[in-house]
């Protein structure tokens, strides 16, 4: 992968290729292994009839349903496997994602306190953040908005320069304890 | 002074749902990192080539299809063609749905105007593979069809014939793009993301390593300004700002309760 991208020369495109396609090959590999896992897993949970195990028949049950449709009358447009998709898989999923906002307001109702000075700086920063991203900011004061997206573009973006620069450095340096066999840990080793 | 949750839950489950029932309007102003990726696809010449990834699961649906929506709607009104696919399973039908959709009210005709590829799973592999050759990563389409033989991708071999790609996503993803796509072939690329994920590609449109970023509803109306056709990116936006709105009272009711408590506290100490 990375002699390839110094030596363009066919025979290493030609291998560069291959392992891209391994790549995919494995993983859909690793999706089988992912399948055969949950089914193992639901599946005791329902024979040893452990509290709440109804739930494991019903993720089951899900997973039956939708493969032998999947297999019977294929995925594309029109039928049954789609139908259950769009219709059930998809509204249930965002439903769960939606209910984040109960939960959100709940908890900044309970937890979001002025307690300290970081934690008052932190309260204004979001509430100008929150407002300014929404047009009822604007209506409210026309610099709301224009603070946002300086607190944005500024004091958040130079934090989050910092950690992916962290992260970077982090990452080479991993790298290269793994590659130079410093790093044995992920072999169960000290 | 404690609010039982359930009091709140009804707060804001009437503070999302009556601006949704009654539209109230509220007006939005577009923002520089919306109008770039507007500016990224206007600026593109009739019959150019833009890759559109949906890059995102169901959960993320409401906010992601208004922006997918603004987005093809553009492309489709400047006869751009349209080549798709998805790199997250669940992506994929929503993808070929949405895409569909949007192509039938332009009258855009399958395989010659657009043309949807499906799931590809490893998108690392997926990203690079497609900076070599599409037909490699995608023998077929999402229908099963040769992409040798649809008049479209027949003529398109890599990054290099390809002029924007656009990542609606509602993860990492995006960095996936910028990492292997931007960086290593220098393929153009604007991204579309949900607002939680915003702040995380900031400095990527600073460095310019991206041409432009939708940033949820908020993204989605803007851009629905730009084109000049309303969708649920508005709506959703009055809905937002009403909740948020909400949220911001309900921290202010907390913390009046909270000093107000401790006053007495101290007091009795006292």
């Amino acid at each position: 992968m990375l002699v390839q991208f110094f030596i363009p020369h066919r025979s290493f495109i030609f291998a560069y290729e291959n392992v891209l396609d391994w790549m995919q090959i494995i993983y859909v590999f690793t999706l089988l292994v992912g399948v055969a896992n949950y089914i193992k897993i639901n599946s005791k949970k329902v024979s040893t009839k452990i509290k709440g195990w109804g739930y494991n028949l019903v993720a089951l049950s899900g997973l039956l349903v939708m493969v032998i449709l999947g297999f019977a009358q294929g995925t594309g447009e029109d039928t049954p496997f789609l139908w259950m998709f769009n219709h059930i898989q998809a509204p249930m999923q965002a439903t769960m994602f939606s209910l984040l906002a109960f939960f959100v307001a709940s908890a900044a109702y309970r937890g979001f306190r002025a307690r300290s000075k970081e934690a008052t700086i932190l309260l204004l920063t979001a509430a100008v953040v929150m407002l300014g991203r929404v047009p009822i900011g604007n209506m409210i004061h026309s610099s709301i908005p224009d603070l946002a997206n300086w607190i944005l573009n500024f004091p958040s973006m130079a934090a989050r320069r910092g950690i992916l620069i962290g992260i970077g450095l982090g990452t080479i340096s991993t790298s290269l304890r793994i590659i130079l066999g410093i790093e044995r840990t992920y072999l169960g080793r000290e | 002074m404690r609010i039982d949750r359930r009091i709140i839950f009804v707060l804001i489950a009437f503070s999302v749902a009556i601006p949704l029932i009654f539209k109230i309007g509220l007006p939005n102003r577009v923002t520089k990192e919306v109008r770039m990726v507007y500016d990224a696809i206007d600026e593109l010449e009739r019959e150019e080539v833009v890759l559109v990834s949906f890059d995102h699961e169901a959960s993320s649906l409401p906010e992601i299809k208004p922006m997918a929506d603004a987005i093809l709607r553009h492309c489709f009104s400047k006869d751009l063609k349209v080549i798709s696919f998805a790199l997250l399973a669940e992506g994929t039908a929503i993808g070929d749905q949405i895409l569909r959709d949007i192509a039938a009210e332009y009258e855009k005709r399958y395989g010659e105007d657009y043309v949807y590829l499906g799931f590809r799973p490893q998108y690392t592999a997926a990203i690079l593979g497609l900076g070599e050759d599409l037909h490699r990563v995608f023998p077929e389409d999402y229908r099963g069809i040769s992409t040798s033989e649809l008049p479209l991708t027949k003529k398109i071999k890599n990054y290099n014939d390809i002029s924007l790609v656009i990542s609606i996503a509602d993860g990492d993803l995006p960095s996936y793009w910028i990492n292997y796509a931007e960086a290593r072939y220098h393929q153009r690329l604007a991204i579309a993301v949900t607002a939680v994920m915003a702040t995380t590609y900031y400095p990527y449109l600073s460095s310019g390593q991206i041409k432009g970023l939708v940033g949820g509803l908020k993204g989605a109306a803007e851009y629905e300004i730009l084109i000049g056709k309303p969708g649920m990116g508005g709506k959703g936006m009055d809905a937002q700002s009403i909740a948020h709105l909400v949220i911001l009272f309900l921290v202010a009711l907390g913390n009046v309760s909270y000093f107000l408590g401790r006053r007495n506290n101290s007091k009795g100490t006292g």
